[in-house]
């Protein structure tokens, strides 16, 4: 009986231990794109980005997993040309009238050494969900020098084919093969 | 031969006039030249877009209902009456939310209730408009053609290339119908499989652009007009190529009205 009760307190106290591994971080919508490139007519490459995004990560460097849950708004998408981005707010590319926000959701955060190395999960454009893995090419964690608040940054990136999202417009014209770099901040909770 | 088919050109233009002139003839024994119009634009469909279900979007929507509107319209070729005409308005207008439903969604209560009703409104009274030239080929050919091309044009300048294709497509093989009809001096079989699907998907096209494009509300006003339009007095001992020209000019001024307004408000096309 006494073993099986120290056991149990042992267990229990364990507990906030192990909730402590997991960190909650809020993304910077200050310092979090997410970029998108493609070909224009073979010709050259247009770049754009949204503006506006929100979202969470979760770490946890010993248990070595994560979670990254970022949503975009369609209609802040940027090229630069305010009459180009009409066109892709319209119903012919994002069609941010009908479905106002671009997410990506993981799956599983896969490690190399103590840093993260690739996200999967699934991305969801015009209501349709892929499996899309994000490369991570830069990570770093540490104090602010400015706010002194502790922060996550990273860099990465995927290629999807828009079309397998239902955006047919201009192919193959437009290219279909889009390249995404995502670039994140967030601050630990 | 993929590089031809891919040109919009071709896709609103050239393959619905062609395959709704091939339509329009074949099945005029059966009485069912209507049917050129969906023929017309299920081509431009399949080849500027697809007749995906999943998810369902506003415009793949359009394509579904416009497709059962011409099966309606033959079905009702066995059942007629007086009563018809106001419920398939009615059908019409609430459809026009159904398809913009998830755009209503994402906007305030009081927004939502004035798009909607507007949109019910537009759709609904084009359908019920429409309806009274069913059995008037020439005056329906005219219609189409203007408001066809009047709501692609509206839309192409107000920012969608595949709302603009969806009217011009229309407006093709609208055009297709009343060629034949010209040139043969016949009238050709017309019914509620013309009337029905051309104004039911002119006017949820013309109603998703005002929604999510730069065309502005007040350009529907003009393609509003174009059924009334279409019933001026055109004397009917007039050779059948007077009588479509006619009426065609006078109802694409308020297809051109149309244009106008929206490239006043949207400028060029950013294509």
């Amino acid at each position: 009986m006494l073993k099986r009760n120290t056991i149990a307190v042992l267990l229990l106290a364990s507990l906030p231990l192990a909730a402590h591994a997991t960190e909650t971080y809020t993304i910077d919508p200050q310092h979090t794109y997410t970029h998108f490139s493609a070909s224009h007519l073979g010709f050259s490459t247009t770049h754009g980005r949204f503006d506006k995004s929100s979202g969470k990560v979760t770490l946890d460097r010993a248990a070595k997993s994560g979670s990254v849950d970022i949503s975009m708004e369609a209609a802040s998408i940027s090229t630069g040309l305010g009459k180009r981005d009409e066109h892709l707010r319209g119903p012919d590319f994002f069609n941010s009238a009908e479905f106002p926000n671009v997410t990506y959701k993981s799956s599983a955060v896969k490690f190399k050494g103590d840093t993260p190395s690739s996200v999967e999960g699934n991305l969801t454009l015009l209501g349709v969900s892929k499996p899309v893995t994000l490369t991570i090419s830069a990570f770093k964690c540490g104090i602010h020098p400015m706010n002194k608040k502790y922060l996550c940054g990273a860099d990465a990136s995927a290629q999807i084919k828009r079309s397998d999202f239902g955006m047919k417009y201009a192919l193959p014209n437009v290219g279909d093969e889009v390249k995404l770099v995502f670039q994140v901040e967030a601050y630990k909770d | 031969m993929q590089e031809w088919l891919n040109h919009p050109a071709v896709q609103s233009g050239l393959a619905p006039f062609v395959v709704a002139l091939l339509a329009a003839e074949l099945l005029r024994r059966l009485c069912l030249s209507g049917l050129a119009i969906i023929a017309g634009f299920a081509v431009t469909v399949y080849l500027a877009s697809n007749f995906s279900v999943d998810p369902l979007t506003a415009t793949r929507k359009i394509v579904w209902l416009g497709i059962a509107s011409s099966l309606l319209g033959i079905a009702l070729i066995w059942f007629n009456g007086s009563l018809w005409r106001p419920i398939l308005s009615v059908i019409a207008a609430a459809a026009a939310i159904w398809v913009s439903l998830r755009i209503l969604q994402q906007q305030p209560l009081g927004v939502a209730m004035q798009w909607g009703v507007g949109c019910a409104l537009y759709v609904g009274w084009l359908v019920f408009w429409m309806d009274d030239l069913r059995d008037a080929p020439v005056r329906a050919g005219s219609a189409g053609v203007a408001l066809g091309l009047g709501t692609g044009g509206a839309a192409l300048f107000g920012g969608s290339a595949l709302l603009g294709q969806f009217g011009l497509a229309l407006g093709a093989a609208a055009g297709a119908y009343l060629t034949i009809l010209a040139v043969t001096g016949s009238r050709l079989p017309c019914g509620r499989s013309f009337t029905l699907s051309l104004s039911l998907i002119a006017g949820l096209t013309g109603c998703l652009a005002v929604l999510t494009t730069q065309l502005p509300w007040y350009a529907l006003a003009p393609l509003a007009a174009i059924p009334l339009v279409a019933q001026i007095p055109v004397s009917e001992k007039l050779a059948l190529w007077i009588q479509s020209l006619s009426l065609s000019v006078a109802t694409l001024a308020c297809a051109a009205g149309a244009v106008y307004l929206t490239w006043r408000v949207a400028g060029a096309p950013p294509f």
